[in-house]
C-alpha cells in the first residue's frame, strides 16, 4: 500500500462542519481523483502480476483482481482517515472509480505472468 | 481440445517477451516524438476571451451562495443580460467550425501530425509483427472463453480445434496495444498522447463550437437558486465552537 501518493499537501479543506453547503476546491478533487486512478492502475498491475505467478486460472482470478481493488479501497479509504468527504464528493469515488479501466491492464499483466511462469 | 498444448520456451524468449518490451518502448517513444513535433500554436484571441468569460461564469455559479443576492443578480446580469451581456450570444452571428476550421490550416497541420504519429508506429509495428511473427501460438489466456473470441484471439491461425485461450501473436499484440495504457498512464504521467480515448474525444470536440458552450453556461447560471449562506454561518461558528470546547 506505498502507492498513495503523499504528493498531495493540499488537499480540500475539511467541510466536516459545513456539511450543508458543498465547499470543495475542484483543482484539489481532480487531483485527488488523479491518485485514485494511479493507484487503481498500479494496484491492477501488481495485482496482474501476483495472480499471474501465483498460477490463478478463471474464475479465480477474477475473484482476486476484485480482492485486491477492495484491499485499494480500504487502503485509499484509511488514507483519508476514514473521513472521505473530506477529500471527496462521495463515497462512489473511492469505491468504484478506476475498477473497470484496470480490468484490462490486470488482464495483460496477468496473462504475462501467467505464460512466462506455467505455459512454457 | 483437451489436451494441453506445449509450447516451445524459444516462444517466449522470442517473442512473447521481446514483444512486450517492444511494445512499451515504443510507446515511450511515441510519447517524445509527439512531444517534439508538437508546434505551440498562437490561440486565438477570441476563443481564449470567450473561454476566460466561461470560467469567470462558472466560478460565480460555484459561489453563488456566497455573496448577496442583490450581487449576485448584479453579476448575472453582467453575464446574461440579453443586449451586452458576456455570454450572450446574437443569433447569426455564430460561426460555423468546419468553415473556421478550413480557413486555417495550422489547426489541419497540427491535428494531421498528431494523428500521423499515432498511426505511423502502429502501422509500423504491426507489419514488424505480422512479418516476423505470423501464424503461431504465441501465449495462452489464464481463463475460458466461449468461441465467439477465436476471430479476436486467434487472428492469423486457421485451426478451428485449437483451444479458444491460446493467443496467437498478432492478437498478443493487439492485447499489448490495449492493455500497456495504464502502464503508459504510470509512468509518462495522465496526458501522454498514448491515450487513444481521449485523442477520439478530442477529434470530436475539435470542431467544438465556442458559442453553444457560451448558451450552456448561461443556461447554467440562469437556472441558479440563489440561497445566501452567510446568515446561517454564526450559527454554524457558535456549532463549532461548541463541538471544540
Amino acid at each position: 500500500m506505498a502507492v498513495h501518493e503523499d504528493s498531495n499537501p493540499h488537499k480540500k479543506k475539511s467541510s466536516d462542519a459545513l456539511d450543508e453547503i458543498p465547499t470543495f476546491n475542484v483543482e484539489n478533487m481532480q487531483n485527488n481523483t488523479r491518485v485514485i486512478n494511479y493507484s487503481r492502475t498500479f494496484m491492477s498491475i501488481i495485482g496482474g502480476v501476483i495472480a499471474g505467478i501465483l498460477g490463478f486460472t478463471g474464475l479465480m482470478g477474477f475473484i482476486f483482481y476484485f480482492l485486491v481493488m477492495a484491499i485499494t479501497t480500504v487502503g485509499l479509504a484509511a488514507k483519508t482517515g476514514f473521513a472521505v468527504h473530506s477529500y471527496f464528493d462521495s463515497w462512489n469515488r473511492i469505491v468504484l472509480d478506476g475498477i473497470l479501466g484496470g480490468l484490462l491492464s490486470f488482464v495483460l499483466f496477468w496473462t504475462f505472468a501467467y505464460d512466462i511462469v506455467h505455459i512454457f | 481440445m483437451a489436451e494441453d498444448l506445449v509450447l516451445d520456451t524459444a516462444i517466449r524468449d522470442w517473442v512473447l517477451i521481446p514483444l512486450s518490451v517492444v511494445m512499451v518502448l515504443i510507446g515511450v517513444l511515441r510519447y517524445f516524438v509527439s512531444k517534439l513535433i508538437r508546434s505551440d500554436q498562437v490561440p486565438d484571441i477570441k476563443i481564449v476571451k470567450e473561454g476566460q468569460v466561461i470560467i469567470r461564469a462558472r466560478n460565480l455559479r460555484a459561489a453563488a451562495n456566497f455573496i448577496p443576492a442583490k450581487s449576485f443578480r448584479a453579476r448575472r446580469h453582467y453575464y446574461s443580460n440579453e443586449e451586452n451581456g458576456l455570454l450572450h450570444v446574437p443569433k447569426g452571428q455564430a460561426q460555423n467550425p468546419q468553415a473556421q476550421m478550413f480557413s486555417d490550416p495550422n489547426m489541419a497541420m497540427d491535428m494531421m501530425k498528431k494523428n500521423l504519429s499515432m498511426i505511423i508506429p502502429q502501422t509500423l509495428t504491426f507489419a514488424w509483427v505480422n512479418f516476423f511473427f505470423s501464424g503461431f501460438v504465441a501465449a495462452k489466456i489464464p481463463f475460458p472463453l466461449t468461441q465467439r473470441f477465436r476471430a479476436m484471439l486467434q487472428n492469423g491461425i486457421d485451426l478451428s480445434t485449437v483451444d479458444v485461450s491460446y493467443v496467437s501473436s498478432r492478437s498478443w499484440y493487439f492485447l499489448n496495444l490495449f492493455g500497456l495504457r495504464g502502464l503508459f498512464s504510470l509512468i509518462l504521467g495522465e496526458d501522454n498522447a498514448t491515450d487513444d480515448a481521449q485523442r477520439m474525444m478530442q477529434m470530436g470536440g475539435f470542431g467544438f463550437d465556442p458559442t453553444r458552450s457560451l448558451g450552456a453556461e448561461k443556461d447554467g447560471l440562469d437556472i441558479v437558486q440563489h440561497d445566501w449562506a452567510l446568515p446561517k454561518f454564526e450559527q454554524r461558528a457558535v456549532a463549532v465552537l461548541k463541538k471544540l470546547s
